[in-house]
């Protein structure tokens, strides 16, 4: 007995001693990324412990969250407080986490850590984005609360031409530009009788169609599965609101425009230029996606990003494509929080994961490693120094611009030399709309949200892709809107917007 | 008899009960373990429909619970929406067709299998009711669609191949109900049949042989020695099936429907309109209000047709 | 009665005890038609996962595909290492998985049957009572991960669901109908204990129940997907093929859903997901064992016919 006794004291402290070294060797941080593909990461993670060991003395580990799981893993790590989650991807265009978890104090502030071991940072990213990340918080006051990813920063929707078959019609891109949304119809007839009867020309992910014939901009914190609210742009200069209206939030589906817009889809609709699959939520992306991929249509949306039309998924539809532009490019709330990571408050170690953040932010070479692998594993270098991506980087694919700062990418040989130069200057020339930094605080009236984002999703897809008939659906549908309280939440947004603007 | 021998008698018994119920106590332990660790102890969380959840200092689950605002019964009022009639018309009014009509389908496709003399083919019919348990209704969407598809649907080519107008399934309301109900019983008769033919398969053959003597024909065998005997099965599941009378398949209103806008009058419900309302903010206080609701309309109808039953036949009820 | 007697007994009165040929036909067209019902779809599935894909972006989704091919299970072979190990890890969760839930269900409902067990009301209600009030998925997630420490290994996707107050109760119920009080008192006088009365004497009755619960439960642990998503953040070594699954489709609904907001970045990913007929491709993976293993179930389902009779 005694043996026994001695023998489990001495097994005590030698497991005593094992936690002690632990504690005294580098602490883990996790981060978890929206987004990924990957399956296997240990070459990956074991070169960037080896080298973040003394610059941000912590060993790291990732947690790759993919599309679909992303949203519900990190709003349980965020909620329950779990410390095992130091750092997590955020956004604003997801449903508002960034600005509701930050203002519901669930991540942590780090204008300190900023003070103490951001110059390497600051120097690297725009003063626009660490602004752009600057939100309230708990208590009221304006705090950074994440370090903002440097991609693409700015919004540009535009008309997704398929000129190859256009100009098999007889028609130009200048006809398309002169003719219209209102006046396409001619060349959908055309287009219609060449393809045939289950040729649909108009591929349109409608929400974004009628942003673009409206001018009007995404609200953040508007409801995030179906806007509610409408801002509507000069889209001759888009630092400026619409003449019209003014600076004010308007209820998007009362608006004369969108009264026409419907009007016009209604007709694209009834005489089959639309594909009935774009008008019911679930079957529209598949539909959408499949007819890009046969490059079967004529004129669609897209909001655009940088170098797109080079992107092996454009190239492949085997038509040549023509992105043209709505408006310049413009930098609204919604962008500017569009890839962020946040520290946790139930995290640990702030300080290490703002060091690894600040790091992974400024340094080519981890930016690199984390995005792109490791150099001769997941990719290799041509002779122009450009990126070749291997085999292995299958099991390797992070989503690249969910990350932080994409511009310390180098080139990749399908971007071609000098591309992430181009890209930045692209950027750099988005117009901040006149309520860039507004964000609406909806939990005054999160009950009438509620039940207003119902109604939407009731009517808004199918008046919007033409399915059904305006001059029935939509009086119905600004009634239904009305009996949801749709006054009291436009009331709030608006007094909201006047603070903001100082009026 | 002396004294002491009945009173050493007495506590021998008492002993002997005490001691089954020991080894009978044994027998619940496992699960009653799992039960106070999985169900009861995170019970506290119900106190998050009538809080306003935020993070404080330091920010841990259980001082975010503790410190968070009481708020009374905000968190329920996303009922004040002018859509809770239709969703709550729609949930009851679904969930009561179908506890009748998966009732009388199932238990007389169990009789039928039971009954049925080829028994392979029997059993090829019951292991071919369990396919539809497997496919998610996801899958089950795409098959619905390739009837359905405005398009490329076998049934609107039918239409206009017979010369008329072809139907806008996903926005002409007018089908749902019908199509809903013969997704719902495709999918679940099957899981309760099974458990009604194991019922019927474990009833005394004996009771036949006696029946069959006494002139009954086969009906009369299965009125007056089938269903007496498998009704304790029925009442169950009918009781349990009233619990969840407030909740719904989700992915059946959902994913069936493809989420056709158009369609809402046909398919919210409860977990369907939550879900578009609250789902993409992950607000923790409603989503447990709904909850909360759901639970408790549950447990009163429970009660109510436990105690319906309790009055008709004591022996069957549930508690 | 002996069981050697039942037995004699049954043929002679057999053919009294059936419906006639006419009746007969009639079942079989309704049963008939209704399993058509429900193995048509899945036909539809494989069907779909021998479609080529253009023909699918063409025509969608449909009985008459207009070519066919065989890259969905192509692909799905390459997926290689990943899904043999979801493979295996299917089959480990449902094996151990359903042996613990059929047990632990048994022992529970076994003393709820017996009327003389004292605290009989008490556990009742104590299972009953969470089949309709919970704690909500949030405050159980944070019970089972951080106290429980079920994250990231088997037990997180096995314990969760080991317990059904429903199945409880069916089992009760199969108990109540097919276990005769008597039996119980006789094997007791014979100086049985409880366990041995149990496994000997009442295990062997019930077996239709067993084996009814058994499918059940593991029905329920081959199909599930969503112990993986909250409980399984690092190891993915230990995912089964439900949720290799559903994470693909997940992935396109989330895209689906953002596509507006994300742009080009949706539209990419959109394109490199993986095709329709992959997904049906691995449907058909997940529906052939299990509908392999239902034939072995139902033995037992059909056993318990015979061994019923003890009772008379």
């Amino acid at each position: 007995m005694k043996r026994f006794l001695s023998l489990l004291l001495t097994l005590m402290l030698v497991l005593g001693l094992c936690g002690f070294a632990q504690a005294e060797s580098l602490p883990t941080i996790t981060i978890m990324f929206h987004g990924s593909n990957v399956t296997d990461d240990s070459a990956v993670l074991e070169k960037v412990n080896e080298y973040i060991a003394d610059k941000v003395g912590a060993k790291l580990e990732v947690i790759w969250g993919t599309w679909g799981d992303f949203d519900e893993k990190a709003a349980n790590a965020l909620t329950t407080g779990d410390s095992e989650v130091d750092m997590v991807f955020t956004c604003s265009w997801s449903a508002d986490e960034f600005n509701t978890y930050a203002k519901n104090g669930f991540f942590e502030p780090l204008d300190e850590y900023m003070e103490k071991f951001g110059a390497d940072l600051k120097a690297a990213l725009p003063e626009a984005l660490i602004q752009a990340a600057t939100v309230e918080g708990p208590d009221g006051e304006k705090h950074i609360y994440a370090v903002n990813g440097f991609k693409d920063t700015a919004t540009q929707n535009t008309w997704d031409i398929n000129v190859t078959l256009l100009t098999e019609l007889g028609y130009t891109l200048d006809d398309v530009r002169n003719l219209g949304f209102f006046g396409w119809g001619e060349i959908f007839a055309k287009a219609k009788e060449l393809k045939g009867d289950s040729f649909y020309p108009f591929l349109v992910e409608p929400a974004v169609a009628e942003r673009m014939v409206t001018n009007s901009i995404i609200v953040t914190g508007d409801s995030g599965s179906v806007n509610l609210l409408s801002y509507y742009l000069d889209p001759a200069d888009v630092t400026k609101s619409d003449a019209k209206y003014g600076d004010v939030l308007l209820n998007k589906f009362a608006t004369e425009e969108y009264a026409a817009f419907v009007k016009q889809m209604r007709e694209y609709y009834l005489a089959g230029y639309i594909d009935p699959a774009l008008a019911v939520a679930e079957t529209s992306n598949d539909a959408r996606t499949n007819a890009q991929k046969d490059g079967s249509y004529l004129i669609g949306t897209q909001s655009y990003a940088y170098g797109y039309e080079y992107s092996p998924e454009v190239i492949s539809r085997g038509v040549e494509v023509v992105f043209e532009p709505c408006t310049d490019p413009y930098v609204d709330t919604t962008v500017s929080q569009g890839a962020m990571v946040a520290v946790s408050s139930a995290s640990q170690h702030p300080e290490e994961s703002f060091k690894f953040l600040a790091l992974l932010n400024s340094d080519p070479y981890l930016m690199t490693l984390l995005n792109y692998g490791v150099e001769g594993v997941h990719y290799t270098l041509d002779e122009n120094g450009l990126v070749v991506f291997t085999d292995e980087r299958a099991n390797y694919s992070p989503w690249t611009n969910g990350m932080g700062n994409v511009t310390l990418l180098p080139d990749t040989q399908a971007e071609g030399a000098g591309f992430r130069e181009a890209f930045k200057n692209f950027y750099a020339s988005g117009k901040a709309v006149p309520i860039l930094g507004f964000i609406f605080n909806n939990e005054p009236v999160a009950n009438e949200m509620a039940a207003l984002t119902n109604v939407a999703a009731q009517y808004a897809l199918a008046l919007n892709s033409g399915a059904v008939d305006p001059e029935t659906e939509l009086p119905k549908f600004l009634e239904a809107l009305t009996a949801a309280g749709m006054d009291a939440y436009l009331a709030e947004a608006n007094a909201q917007l006047n603070a903001f603007l100082g009026k | 008899m002396s004294e002491t021998l009945i009173r050493s008698r007495k506590a021998g018994k008492k002993s002997a009960v005490r001691k089954k119920n020991f080894w009978l106590d044994t027998m619940v332990l496992p699960g009653t373990i799992w039960l106070l660790l999985i169900r009861y102890l995170p019970m506290f969380g119900i106190v998050l429909a009538f809080k306003n959840y935020k993070a404080q200092r330091p920010n841990t689950f259980w001082n975010n619970i503790l410190k968070s605002d009481w708020v009374g019964l905000k968190n329920f009022e996303f009922l004040k929406s002018p859509d809770t009639a239709v969703m709550i018309r729609n949930t009851l009014g679904y969930n009561i067709l179908w506890i009748l009509l998966g009732l009388v389908i199932a238990v007389a496709f169990a009789v039928m299998m039971s009954e049925l003399t080829a028994r392979f083919m029997a059993k090829t019919y019951q292991t071919l009711m369990f396919f539809p348990y497997f496919l998610s209704w996801v899958v089950a969407s795409y098959f619905v669609l390739a009837f359905l598809d405005p398009t490329s649907g076998m049934i609107p080519a039918l239409q206009k191949a017979s010369g008329g107008q072809a139907s806008n399934f996903y926005h002409e309301t007018q089908w749902w109900p019908l199509i809903l109900t013969l997704c719902s019983m495709w999918k679940n008769i099957g899981y309760s049949s099974v458990l009604y033919l194991a019922a019927i398969t474990g009833i005394d053959t004996t009771q036949y042989e006696a029946a069959a003597v006494d002139g009954a024909t086969k009906w009369q065998q299965v009125w007056h020695v089938t269903l007496p005997n498998i009704r304790a099965m029925i009442v169950i599941l009918l009781i349990m099936n009233v619990g969840k009378i407030f909740n719904a398949d989700f992915g059946l209103f959902y994913n069936v429907p493809q989420n056709s806008g158009s369609l809402y009058p046909v398919t919210q419900v409860v977990d369907t309109y939550v879900y578009r309302a609250y789902a993409n903010t992950h607000n923790i206080g409603m989503s447990s209000a709904a909850g909360f609701l759901q639970s408790l309309v549950g447990l009163i109808c429970i009660v109510a047709a436990n105690a319906v039953v309790r009055k008709i036949d004591a022996d069957s009820s549930l508690f | 009665m002996s069981n050697a007697a039942v037995r004699k007994i049954k043929p002679s009165t057999a053919s009294l005890n059936r419906f006639g040929p006419g009746t007969q036909a009639v079942f079989h067209c309704v049963l008939g038609l209704f399993a058509l019902l429900c193995i048509v779809p899945f036909i539809f599935v494989i069907i779909i996962s021998f479609t080529s894909e253009e023909s699918i972006r063409q025509i969608g989704y449909s009985f008459r595909p207009l070519s066919w091919s065989v890259q969905a299970y192509t692909y799905t072979f390459q997926l290689g290492d990943q899904l043999w190990r979801s493979y295996f890890n299917s089959f480990l969760i449902t094996v151990v998985g359903t042996f613990l839930s059929v047990l632990i269900c048994f022992l529970y409902a076994y003393p709820l049957f017996r009327r003389d067990y004292g605290h009989r009301q008490f556990f009742n209600f104590l299972s009953f009572f969470t089949m309709i009030f919970g704690g909500g998925l949030v405050p159980t997630f944070v019970i089972c991960k951080s106290v429980l420490g079920l994250s990231d290994n088997y037990a997180a996707l096995i314990v969760p669901m080991l317990f059904s107050p429903f199945n409880v109760i069916i089992m009760r119920t199969f108990f109540q109908t097919s276990v005769p009080m008597e039996l119980i008192e006789a094997s007791t006088i014979d100086g049985s204990g409880e366990y041995g009365t149990l496994f000997r004497i009442v295990f062997p009755i019930v077996t239709p129940g067993i084996a009814t619960i058994a499918l059940l439960v593991s029905l329920g642990y081959w199909n599930e997907w969503f112990l993986s998503l909250l409980y399984v953040n690092k190891n993915m070594d230990i995912i089964p093929l439900q949720y290799l699954l559903m994470r693909m489709q997940r992935n396109a609904d989330f895209l689906a859903k953002n596509s507006s907001m994300l742009g080009a970045d949706a539209a990419k990913a959109a394109a490199q997901m993986p095709s329709q007929t992959l997904k049906m491709a691995l449907v058909v993976f997940i529906v052939v064992p299990i509908a392999c293993a239902y034939p072995f179930f139902q033995r037992y389902v059909v056993a318990g016919l015979t061994v019923g009779s003890v009772k008379g």
